[in-house]
């Protein structure tokens, strides 16, 4: 049996092994390589960079907990640039498999850092609810129906966060069910982010983007990826920040802005997009090695067998 | 007139969603033979309201929080949370009748329940305590978040991480450059996988002097690959998209007009 046939037959355990090695090496020890920045996170960097102090955002965490190393760095990312331009965000999560859990554990982590925003004033978090596209319908009508409390079981009407921009609420007056005109529908929201898994990011685009107007910048997976970038050409989509890469992309972007965060993201433990593209390089090398010397040893193969 | 218009929508609305299907009930029971004529009015107007809502500007079939529309909107939410139960009780009839019997594997099976039960039930006791589901005032976890962040999130992204060596092994063993179609394929797969990640930049960590050649050839790679994505691969994205569309809106007219009845469950002798 020659070299190339063995290769062939190779037991697939050496090739779970190089990927063990590819994987944990840089996770243990960090190369720091260098990110470079694609024009999708950038364009959604700017739109976000755009938005003024007292603004509204929508943060709507439909992903699970298998895609949450890829997902996560991007809605805390997100979260983190909000707070620091004093734009509202209003979270929401339309993710059955632990789409809520996430929500919780990452506005948790972040308002953390920041102890000066106030919840229900800079932010609030109003947790799961079922069915996403009849969700988003009733979410153009009225916010509160579809949301009538927050995440607490506190009724979100008295919120200050849904009052317009600069405005005080009187006292004892009501929020969105009262006479003050507050932030009723998602179409009075200058962003939605949503950081997605599967279709509902898609039903952000094609029911709030194309019904409401609301403009849309998606997180996916690196596998949903390809899909937004017709949307993106269709102008659709604001930006992307796709897969682990985006949220590396825009990790380096806030850093380069903010040099608090520069700091931070040198120095924090927690898991960051930066931090998990030296795995993802090492296991994109194991994989296009293996694929190359598949090929040499089939088509060495080929060319013997043609011989005889 | 606009009490008139508000009124017209809700009665109907209580015509199609509350009479039609008790008559439908009565006949089926009456009459098997028309069993299936009252579901096929019912998916007739909720499927024709909201069309008709986008192009009629009528109150009484769009106006905000009133018209049949937004209305059925309402309904939407209601008969999506309907669905989890269902699936709940569809999770527990079949593991449960699989226990019992003690066919194979009804091990996990066990475990299955005993994780819905538990979850479920610590889910139950947030809502009923006021506690919530998330994080308590003085900042720690609610038994149900530290389920999610201790139980939950490990398991999933355990399952998640297999995908890295099958893919590995997969790539590996398929990815063959066999025709022409493959080789496309092959090369334009290997140019995204390079040029997504820093690759040179990695193979030249261990050689300093190669570090700026290689953080060019990376970039390079990069501007490849978005070329790719923003070019052919956008183009063929946006043809299944519209495909795909199309598609939906061809079988969506066919329910709506009756022609598709398969959602129906009947039998061949209904």
């Amino acid at each position: 049996m020659s070299l190339f046939d063995r290769l062939l037959g190779i037991d697939r355990r050496w090739i779970f092994l190089f990927v063990v090695l590819a994987v944990t090496i840089p996770i243990l020890a960090p190369l720091g390589l260098p990110v470079t920045t694609t024009g999708s996170t950038r364009a959604a960097f700017d739109y976000i960079e755009s938005l003024a102090p007292g603004d509204i955002v929508w943060l709507s965490f439909d992903y699970g907990p298998s895609s949450a190393p890829e997902n996560d760095p991007m809605a805390e990312g997100f979260l983190r640039h909000c707070f620091l331009k004093n734009v509202r965000v209003v979270v929401c999560a339309l993710y059955p498999l632990g789409g809520l859990g996430l929500a919780n554990a990452s506005v948790a982590r972040v308002a953390a850092e920041f102890p000066e925003k106030k919840y229900g004033t800079d932010y609030v978090n109003l947790g799961y609810k079922d069915g996403a596209e009849a969700v988003m319908r009733r979410l153009g009508e009225n916010i509160e129906d579809a949301f009538p409390t927050d995440v607490n079981g506190q009724p979100i009407s008295n919120m200050p966060i849904f009052q317009p921009k600069h405005q005080t609420i009187p006292s004892g007056d009501a929020g969105m069910g009262g006479n003050v005109a507050g932030i009723r529908t998602i179409g009075q929201f200058k962003l939605v982010f949503t950081v997605a898994t599967g279709l509902i990011g898609e039903y952000w685009i094609t029911l709030v983007n194309a019904q409401f107007g609301t403009p849309v910048i998606i997180g996916p997976t690196a596998v949903s990826a390809p899909k937004y970038y017709a949307f993106i050409g269709s102008g659709q989509l604001k930006g992307m920040l796709g897969g682990m890469k985006g949220a590396a992309e825009y990790e380096q972007l806030i850093a380069r802005k903010y040099p608090q965060m520069a700091k931070f993201y040198r120095s924090t433990r927690l898991f960051t997009g930066t931090k998990g593209m030296d795995a993802q390089t090492g296991i994109h090398a194991v994989i296009i090695l293996f694929i190359f010397l598949g090929n040499v040893a089939f088509l060495l193969g080929r060319r013997r067998q043609g011989r005889t | 007139m606009t009490g008139l218009h508000f009124d017209t929508g809700r009665v109907l609305l209580l015509v199609c969603f509350g009479i039609v299907p008790l008559v439908g009930i009565a006949l089926g029971l009456l009459a098997p033979s028309l069993r299936r004529q009252m579901p096929l009015i019912v998916a007739f107007v909720a499927g024709i309201v909201p069309i008709l809502s986008l192009y009629i500007p009528k109150r009484f079939l769009s106006a905000a929080g009133e018209g049949m529309s937004p209305r059925l909107d309402q309904y939407l939410i209601i008969v999506a949370g309907f669905a989890l139960p269902l699936g709940i009780v569809n999770v527990i009839q079949i593991n449960a009748r699989k226990v019992g019997r003690t066919e194979k594997g009804w091990v996990f099976s066990l475990v299955l329940l005993i994780g819905l039960l538990v979850m479920g039930a610590f889910g139950i006791y947030g809502a009923v305590s006021g506690a919530g589901i998330g994080f308590l005032p003085d900042g720690s976890s609610t038994p149900f978040q530290w389920m999610t962040d201790w139980l939950f999130r490990p398991l999933q992204a355990t399952i998640f991480s297999l995908l890295a060596f099958f893919m590995a092994s997969a790539a590996f063993r398929a990815f063959r450059a066999r025709n022409v179609e493959a080789t496309i394929l092959l090369v334009a797969a290997v140019l995204v996988m390079a040029g997504r990640v820093p690759l040179f930049d990695l193979l030249a960590y261990p050689f300093p002097p190669l570090q700026p050649a290689a953080a060019s050839l990376s970039q390079m790679m990069g501007r490849v690959t978005e070329w790719i994505m923003d070019g052919p691969n956008s183009a063929a994205q946006a043809g299944i998209i519209i495909g795909a569309a199309l598609g939906a809106a061809a079988m969506a007219i066919r329910v709506i007009l009756g022609i598709e009845r398969s959602y129906l469950g009947l039998g061949k002798g209904d």
